[in-house]
């Protein structure tokens, strides 16, 4: 177990080592930042500044070592727009991605697991057809569509839920505010969850141990949820766990429309504006916390199907 | 079902058991009286029977999995649909009844199904050119026609400035069956060419990433080892960077525009591929008729290419399908962030873009709804079609 803790840990960190240098290369093909902050009034004593100040005038490989170095310390860099660290302004924004993120696959988990139990034990019926259709529709719409769609109907043609602005508001809890984004959220996983574990319950279904089960006359009920669904349950997990860790590292579209203030509302707002360094930092934090998920979710699944381990 | 005469005894239990019991008892008397063998004229009369079926040639998996595929009805909407919309896109420039960009600017954001009523006149600068004018109503006096504008105040227009000879020809009445939005341009025009788009972007996008994925996939799952843990690390690093933000890095890196689009989704995309691909060579290695390559000599490239490759095809265009039906909501989202093809050329998230400010207003929801519709049906369409695919090369795994 400790052995393969070590070699998972050090993979992930091979991963992340990766993953900074593709940021590190990107990040040399954009355009000029020196130029980019001046603007239209750049002059060429400023830019020339600026670019020794960010070390842009050294080698490539010298800048590279010292962009290692400063992420490996935790330094992302400075905010061109706000100037603040970067690292800081993120952490600041987690939070409410968190909420957003962790709300929405508790629902997503809970009603796709349970539509695709009830699916797979009514296989080809009214019920299982509607909902593996509803499904692929659910697959089919973009986040930042259904999340205009839900506003348009729920917002505006309906008024029941406010569409725009963050829960917690002059230190007191809005819920309402959550409704509409967790749910958009979560309506692809939902789908998704959905699909995997009636395929799944499916084929643990026609295994031979569930048909022992039913041959020595267990009951039905123990049949689908002690012998077939916790055997199902293995790419359900797999599934929950990479969409959690999707979600956590930002959803861009929702909190844009939403207005909820997480770290996705933070790139997209960077984005327009052409703040580099917050861009760069949230690919490099989104893919620490995406690989960290995975390697927790990687751990404690060896721990709980020893299977894991051997392949 | 089987016959009463055909017994064998090993599956008959298990058909025997779905039968309903006064079946069962009829299936067992009638049974009682079949001779124990078969006469030689039965025999005879079987074999000729049978000698039609066997006769018949065994097809390709193509064939089978075409056969499959004809029969799933959803399946079938998703690939009718597709192909609806592959040809609105290519033939967008005679089916669209306004060009995508003429701005209108006095009819700017008019309701469904608008009708217009418009002077055609030739462009001063370009006589090649024609411009629109609103109107109320007009009248022909000698050689100039006079006219009230939009305001109601009267105007007057030489008839040589008009574009065109006859009555016919310069005065239109045009109907906007959806609207126009901001600038005065027909929605149902340019979603049409919005399909364009979209289309292109996705197909040549899942292209390059079909591409990149099979060569990666390939090569790590045939060569396995060092090859195998190099190219899975670099499959693992473009995996956890979040997709969006990796193809709008790239596309700000490349400069915006239609290529650009098509490579930064390109080179992100493909990592579902590459272990899918991968997956189906570390099982196919093992076959028999891949030893037989090796007993050959062939080359390794030979191998990959010409015997593992095109018995992977059915995942590799299952995946593919589904990739590309998430280029098309790629290419969306970049444009709704201003960040895919530039204006003004006409894309489905670039005008949901546009539109959303209305519907905090509570107007004009169908300058976002319509392109969202056209986005959500491209893409549904592609899954169906994609899901029945999946079921057609692999009938195991239904769904």
């Amino acid at each position: 177990m400790l052995s393969f803790t070590i070699r998972r840990l050090t993979y992930s960190i091979l991963v992340i080592f990766g993953v900074v240098t593709v940021v590190f290369f990107i990040m040399n093909l954009l355009p000029d930042p020196a130029r980019m902050m001046q603007g239209q009034r750049a002059d060429l004593a400023t830019q020339t500044a600026i670019r020794h100040e960010l070390g842009l005038d050294l080698p490539a490989w010298q800048r590279y070592v010292r962009f290692l170095g400063n992420v490996a310390q935790g330094d992302l860099g400075r905010s061109f727009t706000s100037n603040r660290p970067v690292l800081q302004s993120i952490w600041d924004r987690f939070g409410a991605t968190a909420t957003l993120a962790i709300s929405a696959m508790l629902i997503a988990s809970v009603l796709g697991v349970g539509i695709g139990v009830l699916s797979a034990i009514r296989s080809y019926s009214l019920f299982d057809n509607a909902a593996m259709l509803f499904a692929l529709i659910g697959i089919s719409i973009p986040a930042f569509v259904m999340g205009l769609l839900a506003m348009l109907v729920f917002g505006s043609w309906l008024d029941w839920l406010p569409v725009s602005g963050y829960m917690w508001e002059g230190g007191e809890l809005h819920l309402e505010y959550l409704v509409l984004p967790m749910l958009v959220l979560a309506l692809r996983p939902v789908s998704i969850i959905a699909r995997v574990t009636r395929s799944s319950m499916l084929e643990v279904m026609s295994s031979d141990y569930v048909r022992t089960a039913k041959a020595k006359g267990a009951p039905w009920k123990s049949i689908v949820y002690r012998h077939a669904l916790r055997n199902a349950l293995n790419p359900v997990v797999t599934t929950v766990s990479a969409w959690l860790a999707g979600l956590l590292v930002g959803t861009y579209f929702i909190e844009y429309i939403f207005n909820w203030p997480g770290i996705g509302l933070q790139a997209v707002d960077a984005i327009t504006r052409s703040d580099f360094p917050i861009i760069q930092g949230t690919v490099i934090f989104s893919a620490v916390i995406f690989v960290v998920v995975n390697f927790i979710v990687d751990v404690v699944y060896a721990r709980l199907d020893p299977r894991v381990k051997l392949s | 079902m089987a016959t009463t005469t055909n017994s064998n005894n090993g599956t008959d239990v298990i058909v025997q058991a779905t039968l309903p019991e006064q079946e069962l008892q009829d299936e067992l008397v009638a049974r009682a009286s079949v001779p124990p063998r078969l006469t030689k004229e039965e025999a005879e009369r079987r074999k000729q029977e049978n000698a039609g079926l066997i006769t018949e040639q065994p097809h390709s998996l193509w064939y089978y999995s075409w056969r499959r595929l004809k029969r799933n009805k959803l399946a079938m909407i998703g690939l009718a649909i597709t192909v609806i919309l592959i040809f609105i896109a290519l033939f967008a420039g005679l089916l669209a009844p306004f060009d995508p960009n003429m701005q209108v600017l006095e009819y700017s954001t008019k309701e469904i199904g608008f009708q217009g009523n418009v002077l055609i006149t030739k462009s001063e600068v370009d006589p090649n050119q024609t411009i629109p004018i609103p109107i109320g109503e007009y009248r022909i006096q000698g050689d100039r026609v006079i006219y009230t504008t939009e305001e109601g105040r009267d105007k007057s227009i030489p008839l040589s400035r008009l574009a065109g000879s006859s009555e016919k020809e310069w005065h239109k009445t045009p109907t906007y069956y959806l609207g126009t939005d901001r600038y005065g341009r027909d929605v149902l025009s340019r979603l049409m060419y919005g399909a364009r788009i979209s289309l292109t972007v996705a197909f040549f996008a899942e292209l390059c990433s079909l591409v990149i994925g099979v060569l990666i996939g390939s090569l790590a799952g045939y060569y396995r080892g060092w090859v195998d843990d190099g190219f899975m690390w670099f499959t693992n690093v473009v995996w956890s960077i979040p997709s969006l933000l990796l193809i709008i890095a790239i596309s700000i890196a490349l400069g915006l525009g239609l290529w650009q689009t098509i490579i930064a989704i390109g080179i992100t995309e493909w990592v579902d591929m590459a272990r899918i691909v991968r997956g189906q060579f570390f099982s196919l290695r093992e076959t028999e008729y891949v030893e037989a390559t090796k007993a050959l000599g062939l080359s390794n490239m030979r191998t990959i290419f010409r015997h593992i490759l095109p018995n992977s095809l059915g995942p590799i265009i299952v995946i593919a399908t589904a990739g590309f039906a998430n280029a098309i909501i790629y290419e969306a989202s970049l444009s709704f962030l201003g960040l895919g093809v530039q204006p003004p050329t006409a894309t489905w998230g670039q005008m949901i873009h546009d539109g959303y400010g209305f519907i905090a207003a509570g107007s004009n929801w169908g300058l976002t709804l319509f392109p969202a519709l056209a986005i959500m049906i491209a893409v549904f369409a592609f899954n169906l079609f994609g899901d029945g695919l999946r079921d057609a090369f692999d009938p195991k795994l239904k769904r």
